[in-house]
């Protein structure tokens, strides 16, 4: 993806951002300004920048290659699994599982990425939980 | 207020003493825990830990009540995530405020209605003040609204919360009562919280505030504001018992912001009736008495049955008035 | 009583053994509180209220301790700026841009110590002003109505251009999209949802520190991963080097103009209700830049500008406790948590604040004196201690950064769906990066979005509609002028001149995409 394509779907957002603003449902006492005005200039200000981008692109930069995107979209998807897997499984085997995937997968041997990964979700509660006292989540292990 | 009122408050504190005797019989609170339907340091934050802090030290609850922050949607994400996950669980309670039935009253929780929830008691409130700068030519609250009925756009209300919410609501109550009729006419600027208000205020952007006579105690007592009502029905007690009430001046506007907690729906019934009893207590101790004083908080004793009729009530006012200008169909 | 006998009646109050204890917790605390990602100074203190309370402190003493995890955490904010290029709070956004690059050539030693130098010279003289200059500063505050602080963000936005060097289109795309997302939520004025798409959770709006950690801290895990055994690109770690712990003399001279610049913008921004820290770190970055970037070295490891935004944010945090004590109006989410602290213990900030409570005014005023050497006592030799980080293989720091920044989100708002926003902003973050769009705008749009829109729409209320009102009071047209003069004109009288520079050169066979 070029810059020529970033400012195509720079202006598509920008569109879609003024279309979405003044589907804005006004209601009967407002401003003189009122809710709408500020998000259609900024989508405005958005679609002009996007032009100027077309206008004058910067040289495509290097995305990597297709099994480097799968890497890093299992990455997202670990993040993913872990925001919904805490207040399931709770706060420390979350953390020590998605900790050691990412050790592992930024080349630590598996080993010792579990490892690494027990000491962070350790180190991290006890931090965070004992001695700053947030609530972190619960599972079935009270942990 | 009355001594006469106190003598009422003490008794029903009396009887929510011995209530809660009996009543823990049949419920013994395990793990409790408070839901604060914001970030830390906000207003349902506090309710939560100054009321649980009570109820450790007076040895209602075992142990410590955990205090939870869930925020998000102004309390309508704790309010969902009590309806939906957390319906039968008799260890919890949740903070509320006018905030949360303004919400409710204006459709704002999406789905749910008051009737989802056991609302359990409250623990104070904090009455309505209008107010101008102290070198306003506006003496009273009558002039102020005259003022405002000759020329709507010469008279600019500045409040802590957005149109609609709750510091706007107020001078609508007022401008209604004093016979504005078209209340939309009436200019009101929200700014972030009474206190950027009351600033703007003095500073002359606008000509008159609108909020809680909590948040505008400071400049009341430097005397740079000048309270031309206060909307509670009877005088305030202490530095406020030299403000005239609104209905004193002929317009019969009354604006609580009360304080208190709801509960899931699916809540036991002994279960509801110990935490009944337990706000009831709280709200008698001495400690609370000292906590009210400081927060600037005004007497408002209510539970139970009478707490859920006062915020059936209060959403139903609130409706009535959103609907008159326009806020909900 | 003048002002010298009641600091040292403060000095009094402040200088038990407890509260000297308190103290040193509270800087340790707050240091840590700041570097780490997602938890900023208000959660910081936010969090530790609790301890306060059931610590069963009296007034000065839990003031102090909160005061002082206050100020830890805007000195503790530029360690993962600086050494990891992921801002610890918002208000250490800008120093990312000077110090992770000094870092990268070598100098994460120089860049932490001059810049705990800085935040210091910035919190001494903004202590002092807070000591002399309040009541003025008061009437400062109270110049400023919605049409001079839609003006005073206007000035902030026109600066950006300045900032990012690379693209001004892009610096302009990036501010926009983070205007955009600070529209999402329920409107503050008429409390109408936006862009919320029937979500309940987007009802309150994006929280700024969701965006910059995953913006910033999610992406650079997936920047990582991305070049994971490239023994190249962006994330490689191995440059980054710690160099000296204490700066060369002539260094902290060569920044000195920088750091008095800064310290006076920052203070002044701070004061401002509403404006706080990031803004003051923000216009002291960005006038620096303009002020004395003769030979383009800012953005690549400029020593000023790791000062200029250290100064300027922790001045600004002294400033912001003018508005606060003297008004009861907090300036800042930091200082928001304070007033509500006071509040609970009875004591009610405002005009009469200095004469109700001198022990608690000049007892806090001391205790800032007290913590802020404390703070550079600490932060000093403790450089080489933080600068260890580098040391720690980039396969086992990350993985601790992205939970690290998960954990800190959601242990403030127990939401999942904080997290899954954040996750998103990550990829985003890594796409902009890619793209080279700079970060820094889109954070300042999200921070100033509501505010601008708010205080035009307010200005707008107040003159009934009548635009006029934005240039009606002399201080909103000075500004506009700093703004245009200052900031937009160079840009496009410097760009016509790049331009056809850069057309001469490069006419034969140049190459665009």
């Amino acid at each position: 993806m070029g810059d020529r394509l970033f400012g195509g779907i720079g202006l598509a957002l920008a569109a879609f951002y003024v279309w979405q603003a003044t589907t804005i449902q006004v209601s009967f006492i407002s401003d003189p300004v009122g809710p709408k005005t500020f998000p259609i200039i900024i989508g405005a200000l958005m679609a002009l920048a996007s032009l100027a981008i077309i206008v004058r692109p910067d040289p495509r930069p290097d995305w990597p290659a297709a099994g480097r995107l799968a890497e890093l979209g299992a990455a997202v998807l670990v993040m993913v699994a872990y925001a919904y897997s805490l207040p399931v499984i709770g706060f420390v085997p979350a953390t020590v599982l998605a900790a050691a995937y990412l050790s592992w997968r930024l080349g630590t041997a598996p080993i010792t990425a579990l490892i690494s990964g027990v000491g962070t979700a350790v180190g991290i509660y006890v931090i965070f939980h004992l001695i700053l006292g947030l609530t972190l989540a619960e599972g079935p292990l009270g942990i | 207020m009355t001594l006469s009122s106190k003598l009422c408050g003490l008794a029903a504190g009396l009887a929510a003493a011995t209530l809660i005797g009996s009543a823990a019989m049949a419920f013994e609170p395990e793990q409790t825990e408070c839901i604060a339907p914001a970030n830390p340091g906000g207003g349902w934050d506090f309710t939560c830990r100054q009321v649980g802090k009570t109820m450790q030290d007076l040895g209602l609850v075992p142990g410590t009540m955990q205090v939870t922050n869930l925020a998000g949607g102004g309390g309508g994400v704790a309010y969902a995530e009590v309806v939906n996950k957390r319906n039968d669980d008799s260890d919890l309670i949740v903070a509320a405020s006018t905030a949360t039935a303004t919400r409710l009253a204006q459709g704002a929780y999406p789905g749910n209605t008051m009737e989802d929830v056991r609302w359990i008691g409250s623990v104070g409130a904090d009455y309505g003040i209008i107010a101008v700068a102290k070198d306003s030519p506006v003496n009273t609250l009558p002039e102020l609204m005259d003022k405002v009925k000759n020329d709507p756009t010469s008279v600019a209300f500045a409040g802590g919360s957005a149109v609609g919410g709750w510091d706007h609501l107020k001078v609508l109550i007022v401008a209604e009562k004093s016979g504005i009729e078209d209340a939309r006419k009436v200019k009101y600027v929200a700014f972030d919280g009474g206190g950027e208000a009351v600033t703007q205020l003095l500073a002359g952007s606008v000509q008159a505030f609108t909020g809680d006579a909590s948040e505008a105690k400071g400049f009341v007592d430097s005397g740079d504001i000048k309270v031309l009502a206060v909307l509670s029905p009877d005088r305030l007690e202490g530095d406020f018992s030299q403000f005239p009430t609104a209905k004193e001046q002929g317009i019969d506007a009354v604006g609580a912001n009360w304080r208190g907690f709801y509960g899931p729906g699916g809540m036991t019934d002994d279960a509801y009736d110990y935490w009944v009893g337990a706000i009831g207590a709280v709200y008698n101790s001495e400690e609370w008495k000292k906590i009210m004083e400081t927060n600037g908080l005004a007497p408002l004793d209510l539970q139970g049955a009478a707490f859920q009729d006062f915020v059936a009530q209060s959403i139903s006012q609130i409706q009535d008035i959103s609907r008159e200008i326009g806020l909900i169909k | 009583m003048d002002v010298f006998s009641s600091l040292a009646h403060g000095f009094a109050v402040a200088l038990t053994f407890q509260n000297i204890f308190l103290a040193l917790i509270g800087c340790f605390l707050g240091t840590i509180i700041g570097a780490l990602p997602g938890l900023g100074p208000s959660n910081g203190v936010a969090i530790l209220i609790p301890l306060a309370f059931s610590l069963g402190l009296d007034a000065t003493a839990a003031l102090i301790l909160l005061t002082s995890v206050y100020y830890g955490a805007m000195y503790g904010g530029r360690i993962s700026s600086i050494l990891l290029n992921i801002p610890g709070d918002e208000p250490a956004l800008m120093t990312t841009l000077d110090g992770y690059p000094m870092a990268r050539k070598g100098q994460a030693g120089e860049a932490l110590s001059i810049s705990g130098i800085a935040s210091f010279v910035g919190a001494f003289f903004a202590t002092w002003g807070l000591v002399f200059l309040a009541p003025q500063l008061v009437k400062v505050a109270l110049l400023f109505g919605p049409a001079e602080y839609f003006a005073l963000f206007a000035l902030a936005f026109a600066t950006l251009g300045g900032v990012s060097s690379t693209n001004q289109a892009k610096a302009a795309f990036a501010a926009a999209l983070g205007l955009g997302i600070a529209m999402i939520g329920v409107d503050g004025q008429t409390g109408v949802p936006r862009f919320a798409f029937g979500e309940v959770h987007l009802y309150d709006g994006i929280d700024f520190l969701v965006a910059i950690v995953g913006l910033f801290a999610l992406s650079e895990v997936l920047i990582f991963l991305e070049h994971r055994g490239d023994g190249s690109g962006e994330g490689k770690h191995a440059q980054v080097g710690m160099g000296r712990i204490v700066p060369s003399w002539s260094m902290i001279r060569f920044c000195t103009p920088a750091m008095l610049r800064s310290t006076v913008l920052g203070f002044v921004a701070g004061v401002l209700p509403g404006a706080g820290a990031s803004l003051g770190s923000f216009l002291a970055y960005s006038t620096e830049k303009a002020v004395s970037d003769r030979e383009g070295t800012f953005g690549k490891g400029d020593v000023r500008g790791v000062a200029a935004p250290e100064a300027g944010n922790n001045a600004a945090a002294g400033g912001a406790l003018v508005p606060m004590l003297a008004l009861g109006v907090p300036g800042s989410g930091t200082t928001a948590v304070l007033l509500a602290v006071l509040l609970s213990l009875n004591i009610t900030p405002g005009p009469l604040l200095f004469q109700q409570n001198p022990d608690v005014v000049w007892g806090l005023i001391a205790a800032l004196f007290i913590g802020n050497l404390m703070l550079l006592a600490m932060n000093i030799p403790m450089v080489g201690m933080f600068a260890r980080v580098l040391m720690i293989p980039p396969r086992f720091l990350m993985p601790i950064v992205a939970m690290v920044s998960f954990v800190g989100i959601y242990g403030i708002s127990g939401s999942t769906f904080d997290l899954l926003v954040m996750v998103v902003f990550g990829v985003l973050g890594w796409g902009l990066r890619k793209l080279d769009v700079p970060l820094v705008p889109v954070i300042l749009g999200i921070l100033l979005g509501n505010l601008m829109e708010a205080n035009l729409r307010r200005a707008m209320t107040i003159s009934d509609g009548d635009w006029s009102v934005l240039v009606s009071s002399p201080l909103a047209v000075g500004l506009w002028i700093v703004a245009i003069v200052g900031f937009v004109l160079p840009i496009v009288v410097g760009k016509a001149l790049k331009n056809r520079m850069h057309m001469a050169k490069e006419e034969p066979g140049s190459t665009v995409d």
